[in-house]
């Protein structure tokens, strides 16, 4: 499978562009949560490891991660692995694979101890063990019990906490950074194996070519392809975008969850665990209405149950505020206290964004971009896969994908509020494990092809010269536009359609893009361009696959299929580009309907009641 | 000695006066700084007007308005846009802080300032352009407290067990986001920025000496024992001042010297 | 010196030539100084009020009982460290050329040793009845 093909090598200040050279056993690519995890694991393991990351690892959007980190420990009342992997595998709405699933709930205490040894300041219990809140989803007795308190908190800073505590082992470990490197492709062979990344070196604009026998995209998910979300400005999905050009699919990209409560205006997020220890939302007429849509888990009930229930009262003329289109939500009844103690951090930003005294007033939200189920197609162990003739389970190798960047897949249609957290450990530990399985410290690397670098040298060029009539900010702003108004919360068939014809014409104008930055040092202009590149692609096979899944489930609602449709469609959605002729090819892949172990069977698909 | 003025090729000129945005109707004018290093120009400060009406309330929503409908060149770090990860650090009226937490009506600007708002980089760290300072050091600093719990026990099967009240004594000390706005306050970091830890370093020091789970207590003190790392803090307060996240690193430096009187008196 | 070079890495530049492992003596003499200043002062204005008007031999007088004597002897001494220790501060935040700083840093004891040792003399002669 030839990606790259020749062209003639563009000019830099009159002569060729000047490219550094990086021999690596592993290249790690992106510094959030799993992608530091990885790093220590390839580290330990005696791997020669580079993390490269386009911004400071602890500006990573896992920093921002509020409530906390999902683990069967026990520490609040009796729990199992068992009942959080039937939590979870119900919150996908059975779209989950079901022996990754297992992989991830199995593992996920001893992740959480890791942690926990290397210093994140958990909040404690008067007995001096790690704290455990209630989250949206996390029940007892597969589904039967009380709310499970599943989720380990560091107050409502816990992403931020884990974040700085990886990135302190990784500094432990004497890890390569390569901080503020920009990577822009993959370098793929003839045979189709991954042979490294290309980057550009924000600081001096030199350019850096990292072959390894490993590559791992770390890069997160593409927030930024809608027009209010709560991922950072960063979020834009490099590594999705990377892997697209390569000639790989992305895997249920339809799927695109919405956390009820963004601040609203702000789209800053308000952890979920405001509703675990006691928040409650309310509509014009003062009234609970979770109680209504989800009768038993209420405000608790998994996510996108939640943001479709808050839609359909702003729908139905029950919003908050002068134009009624959002909720409130309330913890002026909990003990300023409690507060204080547990949620420190949503008190300031709502104080910051809203301008609210959460002591005194409800927060304005609504339901707000917040994390992409889909992905880069993976095994448990972390390693891409791809679809090859009728084999939905062909490896890539010399690539892998783990975080939110990839589809593992455990999310399924809606992944769980905790789960993230635990997904990048977890995952991000598996592939460490399997990088020292199958690739040998030092092993010596044959030459890259002579066309390694020109793809991304094409691009970059194209992208630093462009002269077209539209800025990248403008065409960024449309594809946001069209993504949030067609592709939402509620989707039919008709803002589908359209959909699909705008972002395509977005898509079409890339041709017509026009940049201002002509330099090379810290041309934030030309980053922007190549993010958009990114997300444009991501959101283009997320209007399509959405379009042509005919059902409802977990986060993908479709008014005009409301059922979920287990015969026709229990089934991943895989996607590829040609980013030449700008079209994009659908297949699917079936769901893992088999668990890892005996320990459980396998969990039958049922209706999903909260 | 200490020099008392900025090296020729440093001086700020008067930069760029672009247009006001037709159709507006309240503005608000921002002056910022712009080094380019790809040319030999001195920096400058341009001006620029921001249409209130289409722009969000904060400073950071100011710049991005501006890259995104004047001029695509302005550059300036920025994530997560809801002060947790530390990227926009910048000087807005004289003060530091982070963009996107900092109001556009907080800033007013007095003197020759007044009614604009004036954005610099963090002071006294070198500019790689624009709004983007060279934080290298800063980071090695921060990496040379080693950040990290040590233990020699050995580990528990599960948490290793920690009281409510030692919890609590990291609150106020865990929750910095390396953003930079302290150490770039302090005067006692521009005089001696080179073997001086700064408060942001010392507060992380302070985090993990006070951690009831590590053992290396000792050590991380042997470490900080020295007139420079340490003992440069002359107790200026401007970090508490100016920390986004309201901490107050003074006080944990404060803390580091009475543990460090302690273990001697 | 260690080379400040761009090519040392930032953590060997940080690090330097690494913790001095003192710092603490001279900061909490600094505070010992302060406090014992706090109470000989207090005590040197008295004795100096006591003295407004008084001649010559009144002073001599005052100044030859061991009370007074031994009390500003240690106000002298205290003043002195307490001026040394200051003053190097000082020098170590503002002077950056080391041999600068060095020379600085020896002139304030001299200085200091120098202005302590004549008030001490002067005070030893007056009590000892010069």
């Amino acid at each position: 499978m030839a990606i790259t093909k020749s062209r003639s090598i563009p000019a830099y200040a009159g002569q060729a562009y000047p490219i550094t050279d990086h021999t690596f056993d592993v290249v790690v690519v992106g510094a959030g949560g799993a992608g530091l995890r990885a790093t220590v694991g390839c580290s330990q393991a005696g791997l020669r490891t580079a993390c490269i990351s386009k911004v400071f690892p602890t500006r990573s959007h896992t920093v921002a991660a509020q409530g906390g980190v999902a683990a069967s420990l026990g520490n609040m009342g009796k729990d199992t692995w068992q009942w959080h992997m039937y939590d979870t595998v119900k919150g996908s709405d059975w779209l989950g694979d079901q022996d990754a699933i297992e992989y991830l709930v199995r593992n996920a205490p001893a992740a959480v101890y890791e942690l926990e040894h290397w210093g994140v300041p958990f909040s404690r219990t008067e007995d001096g063990r790690i704290y455990q809140r209630p989250f949206g989803g996390m029940t007892t007795e597969f589904g039967e019990g009380p709310p499970a308190q599943r989720t380990c908190a560091a107050a409502d800073r816990t992403g931020h906490a884990m974040l700085h505590t990886l990135y302190g082992q990784a500094l432990r470990y004497n890890t390569e950074f390569f901080i503020e490197y920009f990577a822009i492709d993959l370098i793929m062979d003839d045979d189709g194996v991954c042979r490294g990344v290309i980057a550009l070196k924000l600081d001096d604009g030199t350019l850096h070519r990292f072959r390894s026998k490993m590559a791992i995209m770390a890069t997160g998910g593409y927030g930024r392809a809608y027009f209010s979300a709560t991922s950072a400005h960063t979020c834009t999905g490099d590594g999705g975008g990377m892997v697209l050009r390569a000639g790989l699919p992305l895997q249920d990209m339809e799927f695109v969850q919405f956390h009820p409560t963004g601040i609203y205006g702000a789209g800053c997020l308000i952890t979920e665990g405001a509703r675990g220890e006691g928040g409650y939302l309310t509509n014009s007429e003062g009234e609970r209405f979770m109680e209504r849509y989800a009768p038993s888990a209420k405000d608790l009930a998994s996510r996108d149950v939640v943001s479709r229930s808050m839609t359909m009262e702003i729908r139905g003329g029950r919003g908050v505020g002068k134009n009624k289109d959002h909720i409130y939500l309330h913890l002026d009844h909990l003990d300023p206290k409690i507060l204080h103690e547990r949620l420190p951090g949503i008190s300031e930003s709502a104080k910051i964004f809203a301008g609210v005294d959460v002591t005194r007033e409800p927060i304005p939200v609504l339901p707000t971009v917040h994390y992409n189920m889909g992905g880069i197609p993976t095994n448990f162990h972390g390693e891409v896969l791809t679809k090859v003739d009728g084999n939905p389970d062909t490896v890539v190798p010399g690539l892998m994908a783990i975080g939110e960047a990839a589809c593992v897949s455990v999310h399924g249609a809606n992944r769980l509020g905790s789960n993230s957290l635990i997904d990048l450990v977890v995952f991000g530990r598996a592939a460490g494990l399997r990088c020292a399985e199958i690739v040998t410290p030092g092993e010596k690397q044959p030459e890259l092809p002579a066309n390694s670098a020109d793809l991304a040298l094409t691009r970059l060029d194209k992208y630093r010269n462009a002269k077209g009539g539209t800025p990248t900010a403008d065409l960024r702003g449309r594809m946001q536009k069209t993504m949030q108004d067609n592709c939402a919360v509620y989707r039919t068939g008709e803002t589908l359609e359209e959909g699909h014809k705008q972002i395509h014409e977005v898509w079409a104008g890339i041709t017509d893009i026009g940049t201002t930055d002509r330099s090379l040092i810290w041309n934030s202009d030309l980053i922007e361009t190549l993010e958009f590149d990114n997300l444009i692609t991501q959101a283009v096979v997320t209007m399509d696959s959405a379009l042509n899944r005919p059902e409802s489930r977990g986060a993908h609602a479709r008014e005009d299929y409301p059922n979920r449709d287990d015969k026709d469609w229990m089934k991943h959605t895989l996607s590829w580009i040609d980013d030449e002729k700008r079209t994009v090819t659908l297949d699917d892949r079936p769901v893992h309907t088999y668990t890892l172990s005996n320990d459980i069977e396998y969990i039958k698909p049922k209706a999903r009641v909260y | 000695m200490a020099e008392f003025n900025l090296p020729q090729n440093s001086r700020l000129v008067e930069g760029k006066a672009w247009p006001k945005p037709a159709g507006a109707s309240k503005l608000t004018e921002f002056k910022i700084y712009r080094w380019n290093p790809d040319d030999t120009e001195n920096p400058r400060t341009d001006t620029y007007f921001v249409d209130r009406e289409d722009c969000g309330p904060m400073v950071l929503d100011a710049l991005i308005w501006i890259k995104s409908k004047i001029d695509p060149t302005l550059t300036f770090r920025r994530s997560c846009r809801e002060g947790i990860c530390g990227s926009c650090a910048m000087n807005m009226d004289g003060k530091n802080g982070l963009a996107c937490t900092t109001g556009i009506d907080e800033c007013g600007g007095t003197g020759k300032n007044s009614g604009r708002v004036a954005i610099y980089p963090l002071p006294h760290m070198p500019v790689i352009k624009d709004l983007v300072p060279d934080l290298t050091r800063f980071y090695a600093q921060h990496a040379s407290i080693e950040p990290w719990l040590k233990t020699t026990s050995p580990a528990p099967e599960k948490e290793w067990a920690q009281e409510k009240g030692d919890r609590e004594k990291l609150d106020g000390l865990y929750e910095c986001i390396l953003c930079a706005c302290c150490s770039t306050s302090c005067p006692s970091y521009w005089w001696n920025g080179d073997r001086y830890l700064g408060p942001a370093a010392l507060l992380q020091a302070y985090r993990w000496l006070i951690d009831s789970r590590d053992e290396a207590t000792g050590e991380r003190l042997d470490n900080l024992e020295d007139p420079f790392r340490l003992y440069r803090c002359h107790t200026i307060m401007n970090c508490a001042n100016a920390c986004p996240k309201g901490l107050n690193p003074a006080k944990a430096i404060a803390e580091v010297k009475k543990m460090m009187v302690t273990r001697q008196v | 010196m260690l080379s400040e070079s761009s090519m040392r890495t930032p953590l060997a530049r940080v690090r330097g030539l690494g913790s001095a492992k003192s710092g603490t003596g001279h900061f909490w003499l600094q505070r010992v100084t302060a406090v014992a200043n706090v109470i000989l002062t207090i005590i040197f204005l008295g004795v100096v009020i006591a003295l407004v008007g008084k001649p010559y031999p009144a002073a001599i007088a005052l100044l030859s009982h061991p009370l007074v004597a031994i009390l500003m002897l240690l106000f002298v001494v205290s003043g002195a460290v307490h001026m040394r220790i200051g003053m190097q501060v000082v020098i170590e935040d503002y002077i950056h050329g080391e041999g600068a700083k060095i020379a600085a840093v020896m002139a304030n004891t001299f200085f200091a040793i120098a202005i302590g040792a004549a008030c001490v003399f002067a005070l030893l002669k007056l009590s000892f009845g010069g």
